[in-house]
């Protein structure tokens, strides 16, 4: 959203102002943690309070990633995961959108239907793993099917929710100035979902990260999480810790593009939350 | 243009009940072009209901509804409705919705564009256009809901409570926004309220309701001049008026408030 500052009224103006003041220090905030963390195990490893065997210094952490990152061996591991990781999560977004919808909005169907995927919801997708390699073997399926499992069910919750809380009102208010199905469904009933949806998907990512990565601790030939494993296995602990900060690097990187990508589709919310309600 | 509420009557099921709740009971009114009429009536006394199956949302469990001496089947553009909680569409901008209605009619976007900003200066939000519903206040939200209603060009103008979530101060502006506005747009409004002074200081005619089950309990012509200004309320019949409607409607009001809070208490 675009907009110039000086065609606000002072009130938001002055309400904004300090938004953006906090946000800043919030960041600055947030990069002091880190530095802290970062510079309290380097002193406990350097004081050798810490067996560098257990846990690698930062240090020989960030040498140890330089040796990943030339080799290519950090690059290959990273784009299988990822890969497995957009794939499963793109099944469950489809699945999860469109089941949600339907069930949302045809009541009796989703009697049917919602007591099966309450009781199939509280299964962790790691509990599937075995199943997953039955059906499955052993190579990028699994994990597309752990995947699938693991963010399926934030998507479908969340859109079955947005569809069923959708504002009477609104709807009223779109009929009564004549709105055709067309315009109901397009102007009406998707962006009035959006918000509700978007952080389900959101949500639905990173549960899809986190079971790719458990995925192949077992059931891959590649992978970040499978990289952790074979390093675990030599002892190369500088390598496992590596591996796990660039999953959570990666991680995080994701949920700040989905955040972004839902401010620049949900630009109505974001501060909607924060205004007061007159 | 010429509405016609014939022999209404509304029940809806209790949830758990095998008994009727009878809502709305044999109403008839028929509303004149130009006229502005307010439904007066505590609540639960069914003027939100009737407003409602004349808008189209609601079926009347009897009689009909008749614009032009046509039946009314389900909402449509010739008779908006302004809503308390505005029920503007908060992922567009106050423009876009105001061309709401414009674009569900198939006109071009410079034409549509054009009518919504004559509408929003109507009601004095020029420059506000391009701000979401987040950003501005309650009053110019229903600023901003009176543009869109009134943009598609209705017969008639449906307003359900649209000042009962305003300040005070805010309320009283906006009363007098309402008076200028329908004055210049020459529109014929039907009112909803359960404030005594908002209804005569915009009526026409007050029909006044009483509730279990709702129907019309007396219609009362208002004879105050137009143009209706900040003066209108010191005028001797405004304050006569005012305190007979509250005389009437007294025991009803306090009958209610012990009925509602026995219903709390049971």
């Amino acid at each position: 959203m675009q907009q110039n500052p000086e065609s606000r009224v002072a009130s938001f103006t002055l309400r904004l102002a300090p938004t953006a003041w906090r946000a800043s220090g919030r960041y600055v905030r947030g990069l002091i943690g880190f530095a802290a963390l970062l510079a309290v195990w380097e002193g406990l490893a350097s004081a050798a309070l810490i067996n560098p065997v257990l846990l690698p210094s930062p240090t020989t952490l960030f040498w140890a990633s330089g040796d990943l990152v030339r080799s290519g061996t950090l690059v290959r591991h990273v784009i299988a995961s990822v890969e497995r990781v957009l794939v499963g999560f793109a099944l469950a977004a489809l699945v999860g959108l469109l089941f949600g919808v339907v069930l949302g909005w045809f009541r009796t169907l989703s009697d049917f239907v919602k007591p099966l995927v309450e009781a199939l919801r509280p299964i962790p997708p790691i509990a599937w793993t075995p199943l997953a390699i039955l059906w499955f073997g052993v190579g990028n399926a699994p994990s597309y099917f752990l995947v699938f499992v693991g963010a399926v069910f934030p998507v479908f919750v969340s859109t079955f929710s947005a569809v069923r809380n959708i504002e009477r009102t609104q709807i009223n208010a779109a009929l009564c100035l004549g709105a055709t199905p067309a315009m109901l469904i397009r102007d009406i009933l998707v962006p009035g979902a959006l918000p509700v949806i978007f952080p389900g998907l959101r949500i639905a990512l990173g549960v899809g990260w986190m079971c790719v990565v458990a995925a192949e601790l077992i059931a891959a030939q590649s992978g970040l999480g499978y990289m952790i494993q074979q390093n675990r296995l030599l002892l190369q602990t500088q390598f496992v810790v590596t591996g796990m900060i660039v999953i959570g690097m990666i991680g995080f990187a994701m949920n700040a593009l989905m955040t972004a990508i839902e401010r620049r589709l949900v630009p109505w919310q974001e501060s909607s939350k924060s205004s007061v309600n007159e | 243009m010429q509405l016609k509420v014939d022999h209404v009557s509304k029940e809806f099921a209790v949830r758990g009940h095998a008994k009727v709740l009878k809502v709305l009971a044999d109403v008839s009114l028929s509303v004149a072009e130009g006229e502005l009429i307010v439904l007066l009536g505590p609540s639960g006394c069914g003027k939100s209901t009737l407003l409602n199956v004349v808008a189209g949302f609601l079926k009347p469990t009897l009689g009909q509804v008749l614009l032009d001496d046509t039946p009314v089947m389900k909402p449509d553009r010739r008779r908006t409705v302004v809503f308390q909680d505005y029920a503007l569409f908060p992922w567009m901008t106050v423009q876009k919705n105001v061309e709401f209605g414009l674009k569900a009619q198939g006109v071009e976007p410079v034409e549509r564009a054009r009518i919504a900003r004559d509408f929003l200066a109507l009601v004095k939000l020029s420059g506000c256009e391009d701000r979401y519903p987040y950003e501005i206040s309650g009053g110019m939200k229903q600023r901003a809901a009176i543009a869109r209603a009134l943009a598609p060009n209705p017969d008639i103008l449906l307003m359900d409570e649209p000042f009962g979530a305003l300040d005070a101060q805010t309320r009283v502006l906006m009363q007098e926004e309402l008076a200028r506005i329908v004055a210049e747009a020459r529109r014929t409004v039907l009112f909803v309220t359960h404030s005594i002074e908002e209804a005569v200081f915009l009526a026409d005619r007050i029909v006044v309701m009483s509730s279990h089950p709702g129907r019309i309990r007396s219609i009362h012509d208002v004879g105050l001049p137009r143009p209706r200004t900040p003066r209108t309320r010191s005028l001797p019949e405004f304050i006569s008026l005012t305190q007979e409607l509250w005389d009437s409607l007294k025991p009803q009001w306090r009958d209610d408030g012990v009925e509602a809070r026995l219903q709390r208490e049971n």
